[in-house]
């Protein structure tokens, strides 16, 4: 099965060289751009599953959003004891300058990027939640339009649910909270990482990509200033840039990249910030820790999707436990992204161990360990052969007038027979994900 | 969506400028690439002295790498291809994917044309590429004002080039008037007075006795 792709993996890659389908990184300080390695043969999730991912995925975000309204408010949560005041304000995600701010429709994360893996037991697990600014949407989106293009009949056979349509979801997503006015797409420019991202997902949402030197506040509301003097107000950002770097007035000072004032408009709730700022102590590596507990205590429902086995080293218990145990646990720096700070204790030496079990004692609130998940491989085309690699999925929830998955995701595989490190920065790969109509 | 920012008509003024100097330079070169292959050994000189760019080359044949595939020398055609992406890439949403490709496209045939030893004949296609890609802005840009500016641009660049390489009066009287009547569409801001130089001396056909005059007023012009 889908051995038919194979034989236009070149001339798909091709016509993704042909419309820039790249990502940016960083080397020695160095801004390097370079064409995001894409497989042809695409991950396939059977309708059924894909009904129980959307399930368990829409049930997730509607508690994360339910969490970052609370935490930001009331704090039931944490005066309930469901969650420890600790995990929260001690989260650099936490933004004490977002307090007391109820966005439009009081939604927080309208686009969140799910990461999951299935493990050879068939189940799926969440491996994390990325609720800021969660990036891969727009490659599969274009790698099936461009699969399309060279592979037809690939497609006349099978039944695949159309995924063009992200950039319509992504529309009304802005649409449904957009205060009145244009949609903007916020860009801190060319050399961000996911420029090309930021550049399709405006053109094909209709939305303007702007700089932050396009944008200005004038009298609490937020204007997109034309060349010659007019301006137009704009009712949705949905920002592409850090929570630090948003406005100099709130955050950093030094923040050349920001609006100075967006904030002070987006707390008078004259302009939509997609996602809100703030977000960020929702995915926070050892809040993760904490969804299914959410779920049953914002919505009365067990968690239908699984955590990997957690351990949390803020936890005496589960610190002994990790520190036994150290040498088969991958441990995560939480105040790490981009699969950084992530160490797999099997491939540490003795010294190295000792290193990481004094840091972890040091600064328990730092770490998390997790249990391998021995997930599935994918097969790529290496070469002129097929090989099994590791891959996990990013599966996009959008929430707007309901929640709900994208029928798509961000494959993304590692290039390293070795490895399951599957980010692009580390020099992964990426597939299209298809859900079958049946 | 009819507002354009600052930042936006800057970069389609200079998309505009940019492709149109990497393309009406390459169709120039050819000239003095076929003089250099066995008449003027050093017809290069000339061609440096005439766009005002230093002579770095040595030979003809250094010229004829460097110049055209040397991503380090600012003044080279992948140079300023290279600039020309800079500026499109970053109005995807305005110009559209379509249009964006053919630059993309001319950069990958200039870098594919690099090693060539016939390169009259491969850089065709960074020629056909250009014309493609004028050919999407017309289809693709919906935004008139736009591809007006996008156009003040382009003539702006081309009455420069024609006037340095001293083309016949007819091709830049031409140039010209399809210069001011997409400047006339638009609302960039420009030094009035060097229109009124540039309207006295293409109206009286004496570019080529006024050529510094001219080439001033161009590079004066916004």
């Amino acid at each position: 099965m889908l051995l038919d792709l194979v034989d236009h993996k070149e001339s798909i890659n091709r016509l993704l060289a042909r419309y820039g389908v790249k990502f940016g990184i960083y080397k020695n300080n160095v801004f390097h751009e370079q064409l995001f390695p894409f497989d042809p043969i695409p991950r396939v999730i059977t309708r059924k599953e894909f009904d129980y991912l959307n399930r368990g995925l829409s049930q997730r975000v509607r508690a994360l959003n339910c969490f970052l309204a609370d935490v930001y408010s009331e704090r039931k949560i944490v005066k309930d004891g469901v969650i420890p005041a600790d995990f929260i304000y001690s989260s650099k995600g936490y933004l004490p300058q977002c307090e007391g701010i109820t966005p439009p429709k009081k939604i927080y994360s309208h686009i969140s990027g799910i990461d999951l893996v299935q493990g050879r037991d068939g189940d799926w697990y969440i491996l994390e939640d990325n609720l800021r600014i969660p990036s891969g949407a727009s490659y599969p989106m274009i790698a099936r339009d461009l699969t399309r293009q060279a592979a037809p009949e690939a497609f006349t056979r099978r039944h695949v649910l159309d995924n063009r349509n992200y950039a319509s979801m992504l529309r009304q997503t802005m649409d449904y909270v957009n205060t009145g006015g244009i949609n903007v797409v916020l860009t801190p420019g060319r050399y961000n990482a996911a420029f090309f991202e930021h550049s399709y997902l405006a053109e094909r949402s209709g939305a303007v990509l702007c700089m932050p030197q396009d944008l200005a506040v004038e009298d609490n509301k937020l204007y997109y200033r034309s060349y010659e003097g007019r301006k137009m107000q704009v009712g949705a950002v949905y920002r592409r840039i850090s929570d630090e770097y948003l406005d100099p007035l709130c955050f950093l000072p030094e923040s050349l990249i920001g609006v100075p004032g967006l904030m002070n408009v987006y707390a008078s709730g004259n302009v939509a910030v997609i996602n809100a700022p703030g977000n960020g102590v929702a995915d926070d590596k050892g809040i993760y820790y904490f969804v299914p507990h959410m779920i049953r205590y914002y919505l009365g429902e067990e968690a239908i999707l699984k955590n990997a086995p957690t351990y949390l080293a803020f936890y005496e218990k589960d610190r002994s436990f990790i520190l036994e145990h150290l040498n088969r646990l991958v441990v995560k720096d939480v105040s790490e992204a981009g699969g950084y700070g992530v160490v797999f204790g099997s491939n540490l030496s003795a010294g190295e161990l000792q290193k990481l079990a004094d840091a972890i004692r040091t600064e328990p609130r730092r770490f998390i360990a997790q249990e391998v998940i021995d997930f599935v491989d994918l097969m790529i085309v290496d070469g002129n052969e097929q090989v099994p690699r590791k891959a996990d999925l990013r599966a996009f929830v959008l929430a707007g007038e309901e929640t709900q998955v994208w029928p798509s995701g961000l494959t993304r595989f590692s290039r390293n027979p070795d490895s399951f490190v599957v980010n692009s920065s580390q020099g992964g790969g990426f597939k299209d994900t298809w859900v079958l109509s049946h | 969506m009819g507002i354009i920012s600052l930042e936006r008509a800057d970069h389609l003024y200079w998309i505009g400028r940019y492709t149109e100097r990497v393309f009406t330079t390459l169709v120039t070169f050819f000239d003095f690439y076929d003089q250099m292959i066995d008449m003027d050994l050093n017809a290069y000189q000339d061609y440096c002295k005439m766009v005002s760019i230093p002579d770095i080359y040595g030979d003809s044949g250094t010229f004829s790498k460097r110049y055209l595939f040397d991503k380090y020398d600012p003044n080279s055609v992948y140079s300023n291809l290279e600039r020309a992406y800079d500026n499109a890439i970053v109005i995807r949403d305005e110009i559209s994917s379509y249009t964006l490709a053919y630059i993309q496209l001319a950069l990958d045939h200039l870098q594919a044309a690099s090693g060539s030893a016939a390169p009259h004949y491969d850089l065709q296609q960074v020629i056909d590429d250009l014309h493609a890609f004028w050919g999407c802005v017309d289809d693709r840009v919906d935004d008139e004002e736009a591809r007006n500016i996008m156009k003040c641009g382009k003539y702006l660049e081309r009455l420069d080039l024609y006037i340095r390489l001293g083309y016949p009066d007819r091709d830049i009287e031409r140039g010209y008037s399809k210069f001011v009547n997409r400047l006339d569409k638009v609302h960039l801001k420009y030094h009035e007075n060097c229109r009124r130089k540039l309207d006295e001396i293409v109206g009286s056909g004496s570019v080529k006795e006024r050529k510094d005059e001219a080439v001033a007023a161009v590079w004066n012009f916004f």
